[in-house]
């Protein structure tokens, strides 16, 4: 079954075209690397897909609920990490997965475990009674995945996850994505192609708003070591 | 319901943590109590006149006879000051609701929860209001001394029920503030002049009757009903008048309706 279903997807700000009558799907239980340069739309398109912005026209469906007809049984069933992770600094980093819990309506019983499951997944136990703002960088992009996990939704949409950790931060989180394969749906956006190669069974490329590659990693690289650098670059030459 | 609960307790707790919300609380005490003081005192002397001469109170012109009693001589006055500190601090407590969220990028995780825009807009509305209450009652201590030190030949020192009325007049004036200011910070980013213009559009309401004064009808009517102490009058004194409940009530409505079209409207810029 499909988990996300784009159908001529386009938005526009005032005159300009962010994203251009995009189509694709996303089957369940994929790892999806939706690459693009910078300012290529991969950002839009996934304010899009959760509900928070809607498009200028064209439809988007999580799990067979239209995003803008059936908005909160499409919300339940992704959890997200926006490129900057939206914590509230003044709150401790259980308090705020309690309140995202409570938002995300788990039920109060089960607030506890979920909090506990999510914070070993992510490796932030430790951190649970310190305050979200005097968090390092890669804790804050940890405590934003432990928030998008809450709730276990069947989709994860990532958006750049990794961006301003260090190597090993990196890998962490890396295999920490890696550990969801299976049981999530995962989308999540770079413009680090060898993190995408580690990790994703599909690709997406996105250039100047429209879908210039849509394949399974296998067919994009041709085997070759290089390949995805290849593709990348002579798909998104100007 | 319970995610209305969930961010009203989260805006409270957040509220706690800044340094405007006891900045906020200790302007209310000392302001207020300067004011006590000021009005005991003129009470004392007024009750000292009334005993010492020979026609008691009778013999006093008719704007002392309200330090008859406390709740009229000391009480009343105090409304007053409380309504323009209220007017100063009420900005302060409402500039965070939005304005914060879009500069911490934070309201694009209320958006994408399942819970509808309409639900974040009243549980900060209410997480609002109750920060305000909290600063209202930091008065409570003002009707608290006057019923333990004062005395009366009617028995209590105080009559409650018209004090409970006084209380909830600031807060139906302290309320639509606040919803005034939850809108102005909703389309804002900086939470300077989400207070700046919430305090100018409340300064702009509490002296329209004095500029309406010199207009022609039917424009002056006009003014003169949107005027916050003619809709206070009679509530303040304990009469229990159900026109400015009404009257507060739908100013409140009505921004936090204004609010939750400007959060929807913001998703598609």
């Amino acid at each position: 079954m499909a988990m996300i279903e784009v159908e001529n997807l386009t938005r526009k700000y005032r005159d300009r075209v962010a994203i251009d009558a995009l189509n694709f799907k996303i089957e369940e239980g994929d790892i999806v690397g939706f690459l693009g340069p910078n300012g290529a739309g991969k950002s839009t398109t996934m304010k899009i897909l959760t509900g928070f912005m809607p498009p200028t026209s064209g439809k988007a469906r999580v799990a067979g609920f239209d995003l803008f007809e059936h908005p909160l049984e499409a919300k339940r069933r992704i959890g997200y990490l926006p490129e900057t992770p939206p914590l509230y600094t003044e709150l401790t980093v259980h308090g705020y997965l309690k309140f995202v819990a409570e938002l995300k309506g788990v039920p109060g019983s089960k607030i506890k475990s979920e909090i506990e499951r999510v914070a070993t997944g992510t490796g932030i136990v430790p951190e649970l009674g310190r305050l979200t703002g005097v968090l390092s960088k890669g804790y804050r992009q940890r405590v934003g995945i432990a928030q998008a996990m809450l709730g276990d939704p069947a989709l994860l949409i990532l958006d750049e996850p990794t961006e301003g950790l260090d190597p090993r931060q990196r890998k962490e989180v890396l295999e920490l994505i890696k550990s969801l394969a299976g049981k999530h749906t995962v989308v999540l956006s770079t413009h680090i192609l060898s993190e995408v190669k580690a990790i994703c069974q599909k690709v997406l490329i996105i250039h100047r708003g429209k879908i210039v590659a849509d394949d399974t990693m296998a067919a994009i690289t041709g085997g070759k070591e290089t390949g995805l650098e290849d593709k990348f670059i002579q798909l998104t030459a100007e | 319901m319970r995610t209305i609960f969930a961010i009203l307790k989260k805006e409270l707790t957040s509220h706690l943590t800044t340094l405007w919300a006891w900045v906020v609380f200790t302007v209310m005490a000392l302001l207020i109590s300067i004011f006590f003081v000021q009005s005991i005192g003129m009470f004392s002397q007024v009750q000292d006149a009334a005993r010492s001469d020979p026609g008691g109170w009778s013999a006093l012109p008719a704007d002392l006879q309200m330090y008859r009693n406390l709740t009229d001589g000391v009480m009343l006055p105090l409304w007053n000051v409380v309504l323009v500190v209220t007017l100063f601090v009420a900005p302060f407590l409402s500039m965070r609701l939005f304005a914060e969220e879009r500069s911490k990028k934070t309201l694009e995780l209320l958006l994408t929860v399942p819970i509808r825009p309409v639900e974040i807009v009243i549980g900060k509305y209410l997480g609002g209001l109750m920060v305000f209450i909290l600063t209202l009652s930091v008065t409570l201590v003002f009707p608290v001394i006057l019923s333990l030190i004062g005395n009366s030949e009617s028995g209590s020192a105080l009559e409650w029920r018209t004090v409970g009325l006084g209380y909830l007049s600031m807060l139906l004036w302290g309320g639509a503030l606040v919803a005034i200011g939850m809108f102005v910070s909703s389309m804002t980013e900086s939470q300077m002049v989400a207070a700046f213009v919430t305090f100018a559009i409340g300064l702009a309401w509490m002296i329209l009757p004095s500029m309406g004064s010199k207009l022609g009808e039917p424009v002056r009517s006009a003014l003169d009903y949107l005027a916050v102490d003619r809709q206070l009058q009679y509530l303040v004194k304990g009469v229990l008048d159900l026109k400015p409940i009404v009257f507060f009530g739908s100013v409140v409505a009505f921004f936090v309706l204004l609010t939750h079209r400007s959060v929807e409207a913001q998703r598609w810029t």
